[in-house]
């Protein structure tokens, strides 16, 4: 994960909790070098973000949804979208 | 079945022979036959669910089914309305017990044969009954590793997207919103909402795991129904909604019943809660509310983090950057120690040389004195013979010299004046004692001395010049 700029997002929250976690520890140990301390402060940082982030998509209001409904949706547009395929009479 | 569905050998061509078989008997005589030989059948108990009852002036018809099979049942009104069944309990969807054996009926002029179960005695089916049938069907669940891969999914600490299965009047809808909440949760819920209870309710919930399942950002299901008896729970025990969810690739858990009730569905699912409240808080492991307060402290550790690491080092570079003159100076020190000691080294070693070449000094010259004084010792004994041999020549020498010299003083008597003065002549001295021989020179010194052998008269010339 120490690539910089290369870094890919975490995989899922956890996935970026347990990362942060481990550079928490990391730092507090005091033995991480001077460039791995910086790296891993911006990994860090970035980690924070992407989980402020998450948490922000599911703090923002519950959304209720119907299967049913969905499936009759979902039934709709998959009707539309084969009468758009066929060809005009 | 598919002996009942098995197609009869063609046998329409007329050219056809007759199989090998008895007969042909007359078919009223075999219905009777056939009946004679079911009822000569054990009788047992059944146990099942109930479904199409209907009833004529003078029977109740239903059929007794399970997830693998159903048996046509009936039982004679006056039969049953002795056993005082209570209200509700001899309904479709009921779990019952029902004894009887198999019986055929032959038709008459206008009714059609039939085969049924005839039913003689029918009770609702009690606790025990069905865990012994919740039993067998555990262990085969179990036996075929069906337990075991839900809970090997994965399940997110924070999912986005949740589907449940509840039924829509039902408590355990509100008691998992309100869980949700208390997580700190606003994300997507997604109902399904079936019946729970009776045998259209197994079906129903099957087919809606599978449609939550099939949407794409479905991260857990939860399926919830409030406490009741294990009968009620029944179509949760329900073997094909079981496999199902057993090989669902979204983690499905169960709140279903109370603490008590155990259902077949929570052996399979991959967590099992007691109430809809433990579900919400399964199915959204991370505590939100704490998570949002953890998040700055998170931040602030790792500011921390980078303070300690950059100031710590500073310091420390701080302190290497003094190291230098400091070593430098402890060079010194130890450069002006080493020599000191160096010199005062040097000085005793001075010193002890010294020493040392004054005592080897002071051995040479002992020794040198020693040969010194053993060369005038020797020098001194050879001294001593030339002395002696010496004090013979010179004693010999003197004696001769003192006989010469006694001649000579003899000799020389014989000339001193005052020998002659002693005879009677006298020597004219001038004043300085000098003798004065000629005439010239006393008159010249007008003062003269005349010595005697006895004295000196003062003499004046009288005669001029």
């Amino acid at each position: 994960m120490s690539e910089g700029s290369g870094r890919r997002p975490p995989e899922s929250y956890e996935a970026a909790e347990e990362r942060l976690e481990e550079i928490i520890a990391r730092l507090d140990s005091g033995e991480a070098g001077l460039r791995e301390t910086l790296e891993l402060c911006r990994e860090g940082r970035d980690l924070v973000e992407y989980c402020a982030s998450e948490l922000d998509e599911v703090g923002a209001g519950l959304r209720e949804l119907r299967l049913d409904e969905l499936a009759a949706r979902l039934q709709e547009s998959q009707a539309g979208a084969s009468a758009a395929d066929e060809p005009p009479a | 079945m598919e002996e009942n569905t098995a197609r009869p050998a063609s046998g329409t061509a007329p050219t056809s022979p007759d199989p090998k078989l008895p007969g042909p008997f007359a078919v009223g005589r075999y219905a009777r036959k056939l009946q004679e030989e079911l009822r000569k059948r054990a009788r047992v108990r059944l146990i099942g669910e109930v479904a199409g009852m209907r009833r004529s002036r003078t029977q109740a018809y239903f059929e007794l089914r399970d997830e693998e099979g159903a048996v046509p049942c009936a039982i004679w009104l006056n039969e049953l309305d002795p056993l005082a069944l209570p209200d509700g309990a001899f309904r479709d969807g009921a779990q019952l017990v029902v004894a009887g054996g198999p019986d055929y009926y032959r038709g008459g002029g206008q009714a059609s044969p039939s085969f049924c179960f005839r039913a003689t005695h029918i009770r609702p089916a009690g606790e025990g009954d069905l865990l012994a049938r919740l039993a067998a069907l555990r262990r085969q669940l179990h036996g075929e590793g069906l337990f075991e891969l839900q809970k090997q999914l994965y399940r997110p600490r924070l999912p986005h997207t949740i589907g449940v299965v509840t039924a829509e009047g039902g408590a355990a809808r509100r008691d998992l919103v309100a869980g949700l909440q208390r997580r700190g949760w606003r994300g997507t819920l997604v109902w399904a909402f079936t019946p729970v209870q009776d045998r259209h309710a197994a079906p129903a919930i099957t087919g809606a795991l599978q449609d939550l399942a099939a949407l794409p950002r479905t991260d857990v299901i939860v399926v919830a129904r409030g406490g009741g008896s294990l009968a009620d729970l029944w179509a949760f025990c329900d073997e094909t909604l079981c496999r199902t969810t057993a090989l669902l690739r979204v983690p499905v858990i169960s709140a279903v019943g109370h603490e008590s009730d155990s259902t077949l569905i929570d052996d399979v699912a991959a967590v099992a809660c007691s109430t809809p409240t433990h579900a919400a808080e399964a199915a959204v492991p991370l505590d939100c509310v704490a998570a949002r307060g953890a998040l700055p402290t998170q931040s602030r550790r790792l500011e921390a983090a980078v303070r300690a690491a950059v100031g710590g080092r500073s310091r420390r570079l701080a302190v290497l950057a003094r190291g230098p003159s400091r070593a430098l100076a402890r060079q010194r020190r130890e450069l002006n120690q080493s020599a000191r000691e160096l010199r005062a080294a040097g000085e005793r070693g001075v010193r002890e040389r010294g020493a040392k070449q004054e005592r080897i000094a002071s051995l040479v010259l002992e020794r040198a004195r020693a040969r010194g004084r053993l060369a005038v010792t020797r020098a001194k004994a050879t001294n001593a013979q030339a002395l002696e041999t010496v004090d013979r020549g010179a004693g010999q020498l003197i004696e001769r010299r003192r006989r010469a010299l006694s001649r000579i003083a003899v000799a020389l008597r014989a000339h001193d004046p005052e020998r002659t003065l002693e005879r009677g002549y006298a020597l004219v001295e001038d004043k300085t004692g000098e003798p004065i021989t000629r005439a010239d020179a006393a008159r010249e010194a007008r003062s003269l001395g005349v010595r005697f052998a006895d004295g000196t008269v003062a003499a004046r010339v009288e005669e001029d010049r």
